[in-house]
Protein backbone atom coordinates (compact mmCIF):
# COMPACT_ATOMS: atom_id res chain seq x y z
CA UNK A 1 0.00 0.00 0.00
CA UNK A 2 1.44 2.96 -0.71
CA UNK A 3 1.85 5.94 1.92
CA UNK A 4 -0.53 8.61 2.01
CA UNK A 5 0.83 11.63 1.46
CA UNK A 6 -0.19 15.20 1.97
CA UNK A 7 1.74 18.61 2.33
CA UNK A 8 1.09 21.86 3.70
CA UNK A 9 1.65 25.32 1.84
CA UNK A 10 4.11 26.53 3.99
CA UNK A 11 5.03 23.87 5.72
CA UNK A 12 5.04 26.00 8.79
CA UNK A 13 5.94 24.01 12.13
CA UNK A 14 3.48 24.86 14.11
CA UNK A 15 3.07 27.13 16.69
CA UNK A 16 5.18 26.17 20.35
CA UNK A 17 3.31 25.90 22.81
CA UNK A 18 4.02 24.75 26.91
CA UNK A 19 2.81 22.21 28.54
CA UNK A 20 3.41 22.22 32.26
CA UNK A 21 2.30 19.09 33.99
CA UNK A 22 2.80 20.55 37.95
CA UNK A 23 4.40 22.75 39.64
CA UNK A 24 5.07 26.68 38.50
CA UNK A 25 3.80 27.71 35.00
CA UNK A 26 6.93 28.59 33.34
CA UNK A 27 7.74 32.22 33.67
CA UNK A 28 9.02 32.34 29.92
CA UNK A 29 5.39 31.45 29.11
CA UNK A 30 3.71 34.71 28.28
CA UNK A 31 6.55 35.24 26.21
CA UNK A 32 6.99 32.41 23.88
CA UNK A 33 4.98 33.17 20.41
CA UNK A 34 6.23 31.42 17.76
CA UNK A 35 9.58 29.58 16.27
CA UNK A 36 11.35 30.94 14.08
CA UNK A 37 10.55 30.07 10.90
CA UNK A 38 12.99 29.01 8.00
CA UNK A 39 10.23 29.89 5.47
CA UNK A 40 9.42 33.18 6.28
CA UNK A 41 13.59 33.73 6.09
CA UNK A 42 14.05 32.14 2.48
CA UNK A 43 10.03 31.90 1.36
CA UNK A 44 8.66 35.46 -0.15
CA UNK A 45 6.58 34.03 -2.75
CA UNK A 46 5.45 30.28 -1.34
CA UNK A 47 2.89 30.12 -4.60
CA UNK A 48 6.32 30.79 -6.81
CA UNK A 49 8.80 29.38 -4.56
CA UNK A 50 10.70 25.59 -6.03
CA UNK A 51 13.78 23.72 -4.14
CA UNK A 52 15.81 22.64 -6.56
CA UNK A 53 19.58 20.56 -5.88
CA UNK A 54 22.46 21.15 -7.78
CA UNK A 55 24.37 18.61 -9.17
CA UNK A 56 28.16 19.87 -10.17
CA UNK A 57 30.91 22.56 -9.62
CA UNK A 58 30.08 24.87 -12.11
CA UNK A 59 29.04 27.58 -9.57
CA UNK A 60 31.31 26.86 -7.26
CA UNK A 61 33.07 30.10 -6.40
CA UNK A 62 29.50 31.65 -6.51
CA UNK A 63 29.65 29.27 -2.82
CA UNK A 64 27.02 26.49 -4.73
CA UNK A 65 28.73 23.28 -4.11
CA UNK A 66 27.39 20.35 -5.65
CA UNK A 67 24.07 18.56 -3.84
CA UNK A 68 23.16 21.65 -2.52
CA UNK A 69 19.61 22.84 -2.68
CA UNK A 70 18.70 26.19 -4.27
CA UNK A 71 15.53 28.37 -3.75
CA UNK A 72 14.21 29.37 -6.61
CA UNK A 73 11.80 32.28 -6.60
CA UNK A 74 10.15 32.39 -10.16
CA UNK A 75 8.27 35.31 -9.09
CA UNK A 76 11.09 37.70 -9.03
CA UNK A 77 12.03 39.19 -12.52
CA UNK A 78 15.87 38.28 -13.45
CA UNK A 79 18.23 41.57 -13.38
CA UNK A 80 21.72 41.46 -14.89
CA UNK A 81 23.75 39.47 -12.23
CA UNK A 82 20.98 37.36 -10.80
CA UNK A 83 21.50 33.61 -10.32
CA UNK A 84 18.98 32.09 -12.68
CA UNK A 85 17.77 28.51 -13.02
CA UNK A 86 17.49 28.59 -17.59
CA UNK A 87 16.64 25.35 -19.48
CA UNK A 88 19.48 25.04 -22.23
CA UNK A 89 19.49 21.89 -24.51
CA UNK A 90 16.71 20.40 -22.85
CA UNK A 91 18.25 20.50 -19.13
CA UNK A 92 17.79 22.56 -16.48
CA UNK A 93 21.38 24.64 -15.49
CA UNK A 94 22.19 27.35 -12.87
CA UNK A 95 24.81 29.96 -13.66
CA UNK A 96 24.83 34.11 -13.30
CA UNK A 97 22.73 35.80 -16.15
CA UNK A 98 24.42 39.07 -17.73
CA UNK A 99 22.61 41.39 -19.60
CA UNK A 100 24.50 43.18 -22.09
CA UNK A 101 23.26 45.69 -25.26
CA UNK A 102 21.28 42.86 -27.39
CA UNK A 103 22.29 39.54 -25.80
CA UNK A 104 21.93 37.24 -22.71
CA UNK A 105 24.44 35.16 -21.73
CA UNK A 106 24.65 32.43 -19.20
CA UNK A 107 28.16 32.61 -17.07
CA UNK A 108 29.24 30.06 -15.09
CA UNK A 109 31.09 31.35 -11.59
CA UNK A 110 33.78 28.26 -12.71
CA UNK A 111 36.41 29.15 -15.14
CA UNK A 112 36.71 25.77 -16.67
CA UNK A 113 33.04 26.72 -18.10
CA UNK A 114 32.31 28.42 -21.36
CA UNK A 115 29.55 31.68 -21.21
CA UNK A 116 26.64 30.58 -23.33
CA UNK A 117 25.62 33.63 -25.25
CA UNK A 118 22.18 34.07 -26.48
CA UNK A 119 21.62 36.80 -29.16
CA UNK A 120 18.19 36.58 -29.48
CA UNK A 121 16.24 37.19 -26.17
CA UNK A 122 13.89 34.66 -26.44
CA UNK A 123 15.61 32.10 -26.85
CA UNK A 124 16.69 31.90 -22.86
CA UNK A 125 13.99 29.67 -21.14
CA UNK A 126 14.53 31.45 -17.74
CA UNK A 127 12.79 28.91 -14.99
CA UNK A 128 13.18 31.15 -12.36
CA UNK A 129 15.96 33.28 -9.58
CA UNK A 130 17.86 31.64 -7.01
CA UNK A 131 17.81 33.07 -3.83
CA UNK A 132 19.22 31.28 -1.71
CA UNK A 133 21.78 27.92 -1.38
CA UNK A 134 21.10 25.51 1.26
CA UNK A 135 24.12 23.48 2.07
CA UNK A 136 24.04 20.59 4.97
CA UNK A 137 26.52 19.89 6.63
CA UNK A 138 24.40 16.82 8.67
CA UNK A 139 21.70 15.43 6.76
CA UNK A 140 18.42 16.25 8.90
CA UNK A 141 16.16 13.45 7.47
CA UNK A 142 16.06 12.52 4.19
CA UNK B 1 -18.05 40.50 -13.13
CA UNK B 2 -16.48 36.93 -12.48
CA UNK B 3 -14.10 35.49 -14.08
CA UNK B 4 -13.14 31.69 -15.28
CA UNK B 5 -9.78 31.05 -14.67
CA UNK B 6 -9.18 27.38 -16.68
CA UNK B 7 -5.66 25.59 -16.76
CA UNK B 8 -4.97 24.43 -20.42
CA UNK B 9 -4.72 20.79 -20.52
CA UNK B 10 -3.59 21.21 -17.00
CA UNK B 11 -2.32 17.58 -16.32
CA UNK B 12 0.48 18.09 -18.95
CA UNK B 13 1.12 21.33 -17.75
CA UNK B 14 1.96 20.72 -14.64
CA UNK B 15 4.63 17.75 -16.39
CA UNK B 16 5.80 19.80 -19.00
CA UNK B 17 7.10 22.75 -15.70
CA UNK B 18 9.84 20.69 -14.76
CA UNK B 19 9.92 17.79 -17.51
CA UNK B 20 11.69 19.78 -20.33
CA UNK B 21 11.49 16.53 -23.12
CA UNK B 22 7.74 17.02 -22.89
CA UNK B 23 7.40 20.51 -24.39
CA UNK B 24 6.20 20.34 -28.07
CA UNK B 25 5.60 16.58 -28.09
CA UNK B 26 2.50 14.82 -28.13
CA UNK B 27 1.86 14.16 -24.40
CA UNK B 28 -1.02 11.87 -22.74
CA UNK B 29 -1.70 11.67 -19.29
CA UNK B 30 -3.72 8.51 -18.22
CA UNK B 31 -6.29 7.87 -15.19
CA UNK B 32 -5.53 6.15 -11.84
CA UNK B 33 -4.53 2.82 -12.85
CA UNK B 34 -3.14 3.77 -16.15
CA UNK B 35 -6.95 2.83 -17.47
CA UNK B 36 -7.24 5.90 -20.50
CA UNK B 37 -6.16 9.66 -21.68
CA UNK B 38 -7.47 12.18 -19.30
CA UNK B 39 -5.03 15.08 -20.35
CA UNK B 40 -3.78 15.83 -24.04
CA UNK B 41 -1.63 18.10 -25.07
CA UNK B 42 -2.34 20.08 -28.24
CA UNK B 43 0.01 18.22 -29.94
CA UNK B 44 -1.33 15.01 -29.24
CA UNK B 45 -5.35 16.56 -30.05
CA UNK B 46 -4.14 17.07 -33.30
CA UNK B 47 -3.44 13.50 -34.25
CA UNK B 48 -6.86 12.86 -33.72
CA UNK B 49 -6.55 11.14 -30.00
CA UNK B 50 -10.03 11.78 -28.13
CA UNK B 51 -10.02 12.13 -24.61
CA UNK B 52 -10.85 8.24 -22.68
CA UNK B 53 -9.28 6.69 -25.45
CA UNK B 54 -8.23 3.42 -23.35
CA UNK B 55 -4.24 3.36 -22.47
CA UNK B 56 -3.80 0.03 -25.28
CA UNK B 57 -5.80 1.48 -28.01
CA UNK B 58 -2.73 3.95 -27.63
CA UNK B 59 0.20 1.79 -27.05
CA UNK B 60 -0.04 1.06 -31.26
CA UNK B 61 0.65 4.97 -31.93
CA UNK B 62 3.20 5.79 -29.72
CA UNK B 63 6.22 4.57 -31.49
CA UNK B 64 5.20 6.21 -34.67
CA UNK B 65 4.13 9.58 -33.31
CA UNK B 66 6.79 9.92 -30.38
CA UNK B 67 3.93 10.27 -28.16
CA UNK B 68 5.05 10.56 -24.76
CA UNK B 69 2.81 8.81 -21.56
CA UNK B 70 2.98 9.78 -18.05
CA UNK B 71 0.41 8.30 -15.48
CA UNK B 72 -1.63 10.65 -13.37
CA UNK B 73 0.77 12.29 -10.74
CA UNK B 74 -1.54 13.86 -8.20
CA UNK B 75 1.12 15.15 -5.79
CA UNK B 76 2.25 17.43 -8.67
CA UNK B 77 -0.82 18.46 -9.67
CA UNK B 78 -2.55 18.69 -6.12
CA UNK B 79 0.53 21.15 -5.31
CA UNK B 80 0.24 23.08 -8.39
CA UNK B 81 -3.19 23.46 -8.34
CA UNK B 82 -3.00 24.99 -4.89
CA UNK B 83 -0.25 27.43 -6.15
CA UNK B 84 -2.39 28.26 -8.81
CA UNK B 85 -5.47 29.22 -6.22
CA UNK B 86 -2.95 31.26 -3.97
CA UNK B 87 -2.01 33.24 -6.60
CA UNK B 88 -5.73 33.88 -7.64
CA UNK B 89 -6.11 34.36 -3.92
CA UNK B 90 -4.12 37.65 -4.89
CA UNK B 91 -6.75 38.58 -7.52
CA UNK B 92 -9.62 38.54 -5.83
CA UNK B 93 -11.27 38.27 -2.45
CA UNK B 94 -13.89 35.65 -3.93
CA UNK B 95 -11.96 32.63 -5.29
CA UNK B 96 -14.32 29.81 -5.57
CA UNK B 97 -12.00 26.78 -6.89
CA UNK B 98 -14.34 24.73 -9.09
CA UNK B 99 -12.46 21.98 -9.91
CA UNK B 100 -8.41 21.33 -9.65
CA UNK B 101 -7.57 23.20 -12.47
CA UNK B 102 -10.64 26.18 -12.67
CA UNK B 103 -11.81 28.61 -10.22
CA UNK B 104 -14.07 31.54 -10.69
CA UNK B 105 -13.21 34.61 -9.22
CA UNK B 106 -15.74 37.99 -8.41
CA UNK B 107 -14.09 40.99 -9.87
CA UNK B 108 -14.94 44.41 -8.92
CA UNK B 109 -12.73 46.95 -10.41
CA UNK B 110 -13.16 50.65 -10.69
CA UNK B 111 -15.47 52.09 -13.61
CA UNK B 112 -13.74 52.16 -16.87
CA UNK B 113 -10.68 49.62 -15.72
CA UNK B 114 -9.72 47.58 -18.51
CA UNK B 115 -10.54 43.71 -17.36
CA UNK B 116 -9.11 42.70 -20.72
CA UNK B 117 -5.86 43.98 -19.25
CA UNK B 118 -6.52 42.65 -15.66
CA UNK B 119 -7.35 39.11 -17.07
CA UNK B 120 -4.14 39.46 -18.55
CA UNK B 121 -2.29 40.32 -15.76
CA UNK B 122 -3.68 37.17 -14.24
CA UNK B 123 -2.73 34.97 -16.92
CA UNK B 124 0.82 36.31 -16.89
CA UNK B 125 1.14 36.00 -13.22
CA UNK B 126 0.36 32.47 -13.17
CA UNK B 127 2.60 31.83 -15.96
CA UNK B 128 5.17 33.50 -14.73
CA UNK B 129 5.18 32.05 -10.47
CA UNK B 130 3.79 28.49 -11.70
CA UNK B 131 4.48 27.67 -15.18
CA UNK B 132 1.00 26.94 -15.85
CA UNK B 133 -0.82 28.36 -18.93
CA UNK B 134 -4.90 29.68 -18.20
CA UNK B 135 -7.57 31.01 -20.42
CA UNK B 136 -9.55 33.80 -18.76
CA UNK B 137 -12.92 34.97 -19.42
CA UNK B 138 -14.64 37.36 -17.76
CA UNK B 139 -18.67 38.09 -17.77
CA UNK B 140 -21.51 39.73 -15.74
CA UNK B 141 -22.86 35.99 -14.54
CA UNK B 142 -20.77 32.78 -14.05
CA UNK B 143 -22.78 31.20 -16.71
CA UNK B 144 -21.10 33.62 -19.69
CA UNK B 145 -17.92 33.51 -17.92
CA UNK B 146 -17.77 29.75 -19.01
CA UNK B 147 -18.74 30.79 -22.64
CA UNK B 148 -15.64 33.69 -22.53
CA UNK B 149 -13.36 31.14 -21.27
CA UNK B 150 -14.54 29.15 -23.90
CA UNK B 151 -13.39 31.40 -26.39
CA UNK B 152 -10.84 33.02 -25.14
CA UNK B 153 -8.95 29.36 -25.07
CA UNK B 154 -9.05 29.44 -28.71
CA UNK B 155 -7.23 33.34 -28.77
CA UNK B 156 -3.15 33.50 -28.80
CA UNK B 157 -3.90 35.93 -26.04
CA UNK B 158 -5.90 33.83 -23.75
CA UNK B 159 -8.30 36.23 -22.59
CA UNK B 160 -11.82 37.32 -23.46
CA UNK B 161 -14.14 39.82 -22.05
CA UNK B 162 -17.99 38.98 -23.35
CA UNK B 163 -19.24 42.05 -24.77
CA UNK B 164 -22.60 43.66 -23.76
CA UNK B 165 -24.34 43.00 -27.02
CA UNK B 166 -23.62 39.08 -26.99
CA UNK B 167 -26.20 38.35 -29.50
CA UNK B 168 -23.77 37.32 -32.68
CA UNK B 169 -21.69 35.44 -30.13
CA UNK B 170 -24.74 33.42 -28.67
CA UNK B 171 -26.34 32.65 -31.51
CA UNK B 172 -23.29 30.48 -32.64
CA UNK B 173 -23.34 28.67 -29.75
CA UNK B 174 -25.00 25.33 -29.38
CA UNK B 175 -27.24 25.26 -26.26
CA UNK B 176 -25.66 21.93 -25.29
CA UNK B 177 -22.83 23.42 -25.06
CA UNK B 178 -23.81 26.34 -22.22
CA UNK B 179 -22.94 25.12 -18.52
CA UNK B 180 -25.36 23.34 -17.06
CA UNK B 181 -27.51 22.34 -20.43
CA UNK B 182 -26.57 18.54 -20.30
CA UNK B 183 -27.45 16.28 -23.52
CA UNK B 184 -31.11 15.46 -22.22
CA UNK B 185 -31.48 18.62 -21.21
CA UNK B 186 -30.12 20.04 -24.67
CA UNK B 187 -32.42 17.41 -26.81
CA UNK B 188 -35.81 18.58 -25.10
CA UNK B 189 -34.49 22.28 -25.95
CA UNK B 190 -34.16 20.43 -29.28
CA UNK B 191 -37.39 19.59 -29.46
CA UNK B 192 -38.79 22.72 -28.62
CA UNK B 193 -37.11 24.55 -31.21
CA UNK B 194 -34.08 26.17 -28.65
CA UNK B 195 -31.05 25.39 -30.50
CA UNK B 196 -28.53 27.99 -29.65
CA UNK B 197 -27.47 29.89 -26.10
CA UNK B 198 -29.08 32.95 -28.17
CA UNK B 199 -32.41 31.08 -28.41
CA UNK B 200 -32.37 30.23 -24.78
CA UNK B 201 -31.48 33.52 -23.41
CA UNK B 202 -34.62 34.77 -25.11
CA UNK B 203 -37.54 32.09 -23.56
CA UNK B 204 -40.06 33.02 -21.25
CA UNK B 205 -38.93 32.56 -17.65
CA UNK B 206 -42.89 31.04 -16.41
CA UNK B 207 -42.41 29.12 -19.84
CA UNK B 208 -38.52 27.67 -18.78
CA UNK B 209 -39.66 26.96 -15.16
CA UNK B 210 -43.24 24.85 -16.89
CA UNK B 211 -40.89 22.86 -19.22
CA UNK B 212 -37.89 22.91 -17.01
CA UNK B 213 -37.24 23.49 -13.71
CA UNK B 214 -35.54 26.01 -11.77
CA UNK B 215 -31.74 24.95 -12.79
CA UNK B 216 -32.71 25.89 -16.28
CA UNK B 217 -34.33 28.99 -15.20
CA UNK B 218 -31.37 30.33 -13.35
CA UNK B 219 -28.90 30.21 -16.88
CA UNK B 220 -31.81 31.75 -18.77
CA UNK B 221 -31.27 34.45 -16.07
CA UNK B 222 -27.17 34.29 -16.06
CA UNK B 223 -27.43 34.38 -19.81
CA UNK B 224 -29.51 37.40 -19.51
CA UNK B 225 -26.10 39.09 -17.42
CA UNK B 226 -28.23 38.79 -14.15
CA UNK B 227 -25.84 36.57 -11.67
CA UNK B 228 -28.08 33.86 -10.34
CA UNK B 229 -26.90 30.79 -9.44
CA UNK B 230 -24.75 30.15 -6.18
CA UNK B 231 -21.73 27.32 -6.75
CA UNK B 232 -23.73 24.64 -4.64
CA UNK B 233 -26.78 24.91 -7.25
CA UNK B 234 -24.67 23.48 -10.16
CA UNK B 235 -25.48 20.22 -10.64
CA UNK B 236 -23.43 19.21 -13.53
CA UNK B 237 -21.24 16.76 -13.33
CA UNK B 238 -17.80 17.78 -13.77
CA UNK B 239 -14.09 16.86 -13.91
CA UNK B 240 -13.90 17.24 -10.27
CA UNK B 241 -16.44 17.63 -7.37
CA UNK B 242 -15.87 20.14 -5.19
CA UNK B 243 -17.97 21.99 -2.11
CA UNK B 244 -16.96 25.39 -0.96
CA UNK B 245 -18.69 27.82 1.23
CA UNK B 246 -18.34 31.25 2.45
CA UNK B 247 -19.03 31.20 6.65
CA UNK B 248 -21.51 33.27 8.13
CA UNK B 249 -19.33 34.82 10.16
CA UNK B 250 -15.20 35.16 10.16
CA UNK B 251 -14.44 31.71 12.02
CA UNK B 252 -11.07 31.56 13.80
CA UNK B 253 -11.01 28.50 15.45
CA UNK B 254 -9.70 25.25 13.94
CA UNK B 255 -12.18 23.30 15.45
CA UNK B 256 -14.93 25.08 13.40
CA UNK B 257 -12.81 25.07 10.65
CA UNK B 258 -12.37 21.08 10.73
CA UNK B 259 -15.98 21.06 11.57
CA UNK B 260 -16.96 23.26 7.86
CA UNK B 261 -14.29 21.14 6.06
CA UNK B 262 -15.93 18.07 7.56
CA UNK B 263 -19.11 19.14 6.26
CA UNK B 264 -18.06 20.38 3.15
CA UNK B 265 -16.35 17.00 2.53
CA UNK B 266 -19.40 14.92 3.43
CA UNK B 267 -21.62 16.77 0.30
CA UNK B 268 -19.31 16.80 -1.76
CA UNK B 269 -18.34 12.92 -1.28
CA UNK B 270 -22.45 12.24 -1.42
CA UNK B 271 -21.93 14.08 -5.22
CA UNK B 272 -19.11 11.81 -5.40
CA UNK B 273 -21.12 8.96 -4.83
CA UNK B 274 -24.37 9.74 -6.25
CA UNK B 275 -22.12 9.98 -9.71
CA UNK B 276 -21.14 6.62 -9.08
CA UNK B 277 -17.35 7.39 -8.64
CA UNK B 278 -14.81 7.23 -6.63
CA UNK B 279 -11.91 10.46 -5.85
CA UNK B 280 -7.68 10.01 -5.72
CA UNK B 281 -7.51 13.05 -3.63
CA UNK B 282 -8.30 16.38 -2.60
CA UNK B 283 -7.43 19.84 -2.16
CA UNK B 284 -8.37 21.64 1.00
CA UNK B 285 -8.47 25.36 1.15
CA UNK B 286 -8.93 28.04 3.26
CA UNK B 287 -9.63 31.81 2.40
CA UNK B 288 -8.95 34.33 4.90
CA UNK B 289 -9.66 38.07 5.08
CA UNK B 290 -6.84 40.18 5.49
CA UNK B 291 -5.92 42.47 8.69
CA UNK B 292 -5.38 46.01 9.66
CA UNK B 293 -4.02 45.77 13.28
CA UNK B 294 -0.56 46.23 14.18
CA UNK B 295 0.70 44.13 11.78
CA UNK B 296 -0.81 44.29 8.57
CA UNK B 297 -1.45 41.18 6.70
CA UNK B 298 -3.11 40.42 3.21
CA UNK B 299 -5.75 38.54 3.16
CA UNK B 300 -5.13 35.12 0.60
CA UNK B 301 -5.73 31.34 0.49
CA UNK B 302 -4.17 28.94 1.73
CA UNK B 303 -4.65 25.38 0.87
CA UNK B 304 -2.82 21.54 1.09
CA UNK B 305 -3.32 18.44 -0.86
CA UNK B 306 -4.04 15.55 -0.07
CA UNK B 307 -4.05 11.76 -1.65
CA UNK B 308 -6.04 9.15 -0.22
CA UNK B 309 -4.28 5.41 -0.12
CA UNK B 310 -6.79 4.55 -2.80
CA UNK B 311 -9.25 6.02 -4.99
CA UNK B 312 -12.12 6.57 -2.21
CA UNK B 313 -16.04 7.48 -2.41
CA UNK B 314 -15.82 6.86 1.54
CA UNK B 315 -16.38 9.82 3.83
CA UNK B 316 -15.45 8.27 6.82
CA UNK B 317 -11.88 7.48 5.09
CA UNK B 318 -11.62 10.71 3.43
CA UNK B 319 -12.12 12.65 6.70
CA UNK B 320 -9.02 10.77 8.54
CA UNK B 321 -7.09 11.90 6.07
CA UNK B 322 -8.29 15.40 5.59
CA UNK B 323 -8.69 16.18 9.12
CA UNK B 324 -5.06 15.20 10.29
CA UNK B 325 -3.56 18.15 7.92
CA UNK B 326 -5.77 21.04 8.34
CA UNK B 327 -3.63 22.13 11.27
CA UNK B 328 -0.55 22.60 9.11
CA UNK B 329 -2.47 25.09 7.01
CA UNK B 330 -4.43 26.64 9.64
CA UNK B 331 -3.03 29.50 11.08
CA UNK B 332 -3.77 31.40 14.28
CA UNK B 333 -4.38 34.65 14.45
CA UNK B 334 -6.77 34.94 11.35
CA UNK B 335 -9.84 35.22 10.61
CA UNK B 336 -11.27 32.50 8.16
CA UNK B 337 -14.04 33.82 5.96
CA UNK B 338 -14.75 30.37 3.64
CA UNK B 339 -13.29 27.02 2.99
CA UNK B 340 -13.52 24.18 0.36
CA UNK B 341 -12.98 20.69 -0.88
CA UNK B 342 -11.86 20.23 -4.10
CA UNK B 343 -11.65 16.55 -5.02
CA UNK B 344 -10.07 14.98 -8.27
CA UNK B 345 -9.07 12.08 -10.16
CA UNK B 346 -12.35 10.84 -9.98
CA UNK B 347 -12.93 7.31 -11.38
CA UNK B 348 -15.77 5.69 -12.13
CA UNK B 349 -16.75 3.38 -9.13
CA UNK B 350 -17.37 0.47 -11.03
CA UNK B 351 -13.67 0.64 -13.06
CA UNK B 352 -11.88 0.07 -9.45
CA UNK B 353 -11.47 -3.31 -8.98
CA UNK B 354 -11.05 -3.97 -5.73
CA UNK B 355 -14.73 -3.07 -5.36
CA UNK B 356 -16.17 -5.40 -3.23
CA UNK B 357 -13.75 -4.10 -0.32
CA UNK B 358 -14.19 -0.36 -0.48
CA UNK B 359 -17.85 -0.17 -1.01
CA UNK B 360 -18.47 -2.49 1.92
CA UNK B 361 -19.27 0.05 5.14
CA UNK B 362 -18.82 -1.86 8.65
CA UNK B 363 -22.03 -4.07 8.14
CA UNK B 364 -20.92 -5.11 5.46
CA UNK B 365 -17.44 -5.65 6.20
CA UNK B 366 -18.17 -8.02 8.82
CA UNK B 367 -20.53 -9.90 6.45
CA UNK B 368 -17.13 -9.67 4.14
CA UNK B 369 -15.01 -10.93 6.33
CA UNK B 370 -17.11 -14.03 7.61
CA UNK B 371 -16.82 -15.04 3.91
CA UNK B 372 -12.65 -15.01 4.04
CA UNK B 373 -12.86 -17.28 7.25
CA UNK B 374 -14.82 -19.96 5.19
CA UNK B 375 -12.66 -19.51 2.12
CA UNK B 376 -9.48 -20.09 4.68
CA UNK B 377 -11.53 -23.40 6.37
CA UNK B 378 -11.23 -24.49 3.18
CA UNK B 379 -8.11 -23.20 1.39
CA UNK B 380 -6.19 -23.54 4.35
CA UNK B 381 -4.49 -20.84 6.68
CA UNK B 382 -2.06 -19.57 4.00
CA UNK B 383 -5.18 -18.57 2.03
CA UNK B 384 -6.50 -16.66 4.55
CA UNK B 385 -2.82 -14.82 5.35
CA UNK B 386 -2.56 -14.12 1.31
CA UNK B 387 -6.07 -12.71 1.21
CA UNK B 388 -5.17 -10.50 4.27
CA UNK B 389 -2.37 -9.49 2.46
CA UNK B 390 -3.98 -8.80 -0.75
CA UNK B 391 -6.56 -6.39 0.54
CA UNK B 392 -4.34 -3.60 0.38
CA UNK B 393 -2.19 -4.65 -2.19
CA UNK B 394 -4.78 -4.19 -5.27
CA UNK B 395 -5.58 -0.46 -4.06
CA UNK B 396 -2.42 1.01 -4.65
CA UNK B 397 -2.96 2.18 -7.73
CA UNK B 398 -0.78 1.31 -10.92
CA UNK B 399 1.51 4.05 -12.24
CA UNK B 400 3.64 2.80 -14.23
CA UNK B 401 4.64 6.06 -15.92
CA UNK B 402 5.23 8.31 -12.50
CA UNK B 403 6.96 11.46 -13.11
CA UNK B 404 8.73 12.20 -9.78
CA UNK B 405 7.10 14.35 -7.18
CA UNK B 406 9.50 17.41 -7.72
CA UNK B 407 7.45 19.24 -5.45
CA UNK B 408 6.43 17.11 -2.49
CA UNK B 409 9.51 15.34 -1.82
CA UNK B 410 12.73 16.26 -0.77
CA UNK B 411 14.40 13.11 -2.49
CA UNK B 412 12.57 14.21 -5.64
CA UNK B 413 13.26 17.92 -6.49
CA UNK B 414 14.15 18.20 -9.69
CA UNK B 415 18.69 18.11 -10.48
CA UNK B 416 20.21 21.30 -12.30
CA UNK B 417 23.58 21.32 -13.22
Amino acid sequence: MSEGKSKTSTGNPPLMSSCVMAGFPSPAEQYVEQALDLNELLVKHPAGTFFVRTSGDSMLQAGIMSGDILVVDRALDAADGSIVIAAVDGEFTVKYLRKRDNELQLVAANPRYKPITFADGNELQLFGVVTAAIHQFVQQGK
Amino acid sequence: MFALVDCNNFYVSCERVFDLSLVNKPVAILSNNDGCVISRSGELKTLGIKMGVPYFQLKPLIKAHGIEIRSSNYELYGDLSKRVMTVLGDFSPDVEPYSIDEAFLSLSLPDGAGYFAYGQQIRRRIMKWVGIPVGVGIAPTRTLAKIANHIAKKLPEGVFVMPEDNTALLAQLPVEDVWGIGHRLADKLNRLGINTAGQLKLQDDAFIRRQFNVCVARTVIELNGTPALEMDSIGEPSKSISCSRSFGHPVIDLRDLTEAVAVYTSTAATKLRKENQKAAGANVYFQYYPEYGNQALEGGITGTTVIFDFPTGDTGTMLKKIAAVLPGIFIEGRRYKKAGVVFYGLESAAAVQQDIFSYAEASRRDKLYEAVDKINKQFGRKALFQLAEGVLRPWAMKRDHLSPNYTTDWTQIPEVK
